[in-house]
């Protein structure tokens, strides 16, 4: 049974393969970093650049304003003007678009662009009613250019003030400038480190996938070691990883050849128990036999004796021809290409006898196999006859031993009932759990309950033991029918 | 070199302290067989080189100590030479005229040929006007309130025309000269100005992208070149006597030669007081408004 994968597991990050997690961690740390580093590279520089423009804006300001407060006070013009046209080209440093200065009550004095601040006009919005309010120092920046204001104080009062708009174009520009190089520099260096990372882990991490592989190969029921070209260094921690895995697999394999091993012999057990209690059945019989062929010879000559002789030699040997079929269809031959039928299943009953009798057992026999089914059918009677001879095994004489078998809609279901002292724990566990739990080798633990979940697993069948309430145990066993029947053979010949 | 009126801004701002340096700062001192010769910033700027061949020039001619004496206006410089702090100094004809009395003609500079120029009234290169009519309402630069060309003619004007310039004009102011006063038109701080003819003419040869924002919009008639005047009781020393001849003979010296070529003019004549009727006239006609 597959496992159950969640939907979307490609959007789902904690879903991604290792390899690529950590990459894109790694991506999303430096552009984490890189933003963080922008960011603070771009206050700095905003601040470096509106310290040293205020620093030199002040210094205009002072210069202009220690040279135009005589002229203000005598209304001097031209001297305003001359001194705003003369200072305009000292200060390199600045990008000035206008210095103007106005009276007391905002009017304009003088400018350098006189143009556009004609003489005794107010000063235009927005420059008056962003820095009109603003006393002896403002600053304002906007749209690529910075206001700057300075009241003009001589002897305590204010006799006029200065504005200037500097254009801050360029510093805009480099501020763009250094942030494009950053942008570029830092998703070069996050790409490259990504690249570098998603390398690196794979890298890293194609030991862990070779092993992951090999032990997902054995989660399926075949465990392959690592090949050896795979390895890699032996002295690394991996190598030595892969050799201890390596070491595990042979112990596994040889587990598992070490459970076919006594598998069989337990088999070969329990069929000397079988020819055993046939030898028994068909000795009973021979007995008869003999005994009515003695009659014949000495009263063969009255009728009565010798019909009477005569069936009972015809029922002696009609019982071991049973027995001896009953034989044949269950080691004769492995791979049936026929289906099951309800006879197939009684034939285990007969089998059985001997066992139940040298037990004193009784036998509760339900085939309600209506139809003929398409399943393995000398598996099925393996299945069934291993599950009968265990619960036998486990009963007590004078108690009962349970078969039920029935047609389901997509298979059949057999169930094995004893009166035994219950399945213990870890036989029961192992019979409930996957296939890949390993079976329990304690002696008579139950090989034969290992083969039967074998066969299960193999034809896509499903086995389940349960303690009953009453006492003993329950055994289930599911086997799903073939959609492409069998091609039908001749299954025996009437032959002893 | 340049002459006057071609000083770059760097070379202005450099040679205003050494100027000052070599003007005399409080009243000029009486030196004895000295020539102490004053000059106005309306009509020679601060071109240290033109200045100081002018002093070696008068001095060797003269055989005299010679100090050239600066002030920022025509008042000042007229005060010094009216006081008798001064041996002669190159004025106007209109503080000439203002003061005919007190002040004798030295030598009269004749430019083209004649000791005559004109007064411009300039506007802005673009602007649409034809005449002084036009223009009510500017803000309009003056020169200097004590220059013929530079104020007196612009008044005289409006005089004729029952205008005072405050009333005509919705704002004027003095730019001390008339340089500046290109300037102020040319940047558009004052909307039209009255300037010298001459030195609109001397400033479109040296700096014609200055005057190409300008536009004369009128020329007034031929007035007397502004003179070279000494103080009437001092016109007969032997300084003002040398002074005078130095002046005439300017143009037969090297030196002389030299500085005439920078200043742009021919040489200086022995004029006649006449010379400056027509801006005697135009003072009378201020004065008669009140």
């Amino acid at each position: 049974m597959g496992v159950r994968r969640p939907k979307f597991t490609r959007l789902n990050p904690l879903q991604w393969p290792l390899a690529l997690r950590v990459p894109v961690l790694a991506a999303l740390m430096m552009v984490t970093v890189s933003a963080v580093v922008t960011d603070r590279v771009l206050t700095r520089l905003i601040d470096t650049q509106n310290r040293h423009l205020t620093e030199l804006s002040d210094a205009y300001l002072d210069g202009i304003s220690s040279a135009v407060i005589p002229h203000v006070l005598r209304e001097d013009i031209w001297e305003v003007y001359d001194a705003l046209d003369r200072a305009a080209q000292r200060y390199e440093g600045l990008d000035i678009a206008w210095t103007t200065v106005t009276d007391p009550v905002g009017r304009v004095i003088a400018s350098s662009q006189p143009r556009a601040f004609p003489l005794q006009t107010e000063l235009p919005d927005p420059v008056r009613s962003r820095l009109n309010g603003a006393s002896d120092s403002a600053t304002y920046e906007d749209h690529g250019v910075f206001h700057v204001k300075r009241e003009l104080v001589h002897q305590h009062r204010v006799v006029g003030a200065i504005y200037a708009e500097m254009r801050i174009g360029t510093l805009i520009e480099e501020r763009r400038e250094v942030l494009a190089t950053l942008i570029a520099s830092n998703t070069t260096l996050t790409l490259l480190f990504a690249i570098i990372g998603y390398i690196t882990v794979r890298r890293m991490m194609r030991p862990i996938r070779v092993l992951s592989e090999s032990m997902r190969s054995g989660a399926a029921g075949s465990v392959t070691p690592v090949p050896v070209e795979l390895i890699g260094r032996p002295e690394s921690e991996f190598g030595q990883l892969f050799r201890r895995y390596n070491s595990l697999v042979q112990a596994v394999a040889e587990r598992e050849r070490l459970l076919k091993s006594l598998a069989e012999e337990e088999r070969l057990a329990a069929l000397g128990r079988l020819a055993s209690g046939m030898a028994h059945e068909i000795n009973n019989p021979i007995g008869g036999m003999l005994n009515a062929v003695d009659s014949l010879k000495r009263h063969g000559d009255r009728a009565a004796v010798r019909e009477t002789s005569i069936r009972l030699i015809e029922k002696g040997l009609l019982g071991i021809r049973d027995i001896v079929r009953s034989s044949l269809a269950t080691y004769r031959h492995r791979q049936d290409e026929r289906p099951l039928t309800a006879t197939d299943l009684d034939d285990l009953a007969l089998l059985l006898q001997p066992e139940i009798k040298r037990k004193n057992l009784q036998l509760e026999w339900r085939n309600a196999m209506d139809r003929e089914i398409f399943v393995p059918v000398g598996g099925v009677r393996d299945a069934a006859l291993n599950l009968l001879l265990n619960a036998c095994a486990a009963t007590e004489p004078n108690r009962t031993v349970s078969f039920e078998a029935a047609a389901t809609q997509d298979g059949i279901e057999l169930e094995v009932r004893d009166q035994g002292p219950g399945m213990p724990r870890a036989i029961l566990d192992y019979i409930n759990a996957p296939l890949s739990q390993p079976a329990p080798l304690a002696p008579r633990s139950g090989l034969g309950l290992w083969m039967v979940k074998r066969f299960a697993y193999e034809v896509g069948g499903q086995l389940e033991a349960t303690t009953r309430a009453c006492g003993g145990t329950s055994v289930r066993l599911k086997i799903p029918e073939r959609k492409k029947p069998f091609a039908k053979t001749q299954e025996f010949s009437h032959v002893a | 070199m340049p002459p006057f009126c071609a000083l770059t801004r760097r070379q202005l701002l450099t040679a205003a302290p050494a100027a000052a340096v070599a003007s005399i700062a409080g009243p000029v001192q009486a030196a004895t067989r000295g020539i102490k010769f004053g000059l106005t910033p309306v009509f020679l700027s601060n071109d240290l080189e033109l200045l100081d061949q002018l002093r070696t020039f008068l001095a060797r001619r003269t055989g005299l100590e010679v100090v050239l004496v600066q002030r920022r206006t025509y008042e000042e410089i007229t005060s010094l030479l009216i006081s008798g702090q001064l041996t002669a100094a190159w004025i106007c004809g209109y503080p000439f005229v203002s003061y005919r009395e007190e002040l004798a003609l030295v030598a009269v500079p004749v430019w083209r040929g004649q000791p005559l120029y004109r007064s411009y009234l300039i506007v802005d290169a673009d602007r649409h006007a034809s005449s002084l009519d036009d223009l009510k309402g500017d803000v309009h630069a003056f020169s200097d309130p004590n220059s013929n060309s530079g104020y007196l003619v612009t008044r005289a004007a409006l005089a004729k025309r029952q205008w005072r310039p405050e009333e005509f004009f919705r704002h004027s102011f003095f730019t001390y000269g008339h340089r500046n006063v290109v300037r102020a038109v040319a940047s558009g701080l004052a909307q039209s100005g009255s300037v010298d003819g001459y030195v609109w003419e001397v400033i479109s040869e040296i700096e014609p992208e200055l005057t190409g924002r300008t536009r004369v919009l009128e020329r007034s008639e031929l007035l007397g070149f502004p003179p070279v005047a000494c103080p009437r009781r001092s016109q007969d020393t032997p300084e003002t006597l040398a002074l005078k001849r130095a002046l005439l003979d300017m143009n037969s010296d090297p030196l002389g030669t030299e500085v005439l070529k920078e200043l742009r003019l021919d040489g200086f004549s022995d004029a006649k007081p006449s010379v400056f009727d027509g801006i005697a006239a135009k003072l009378a006609l201020v004065r008669s408004l009140g």
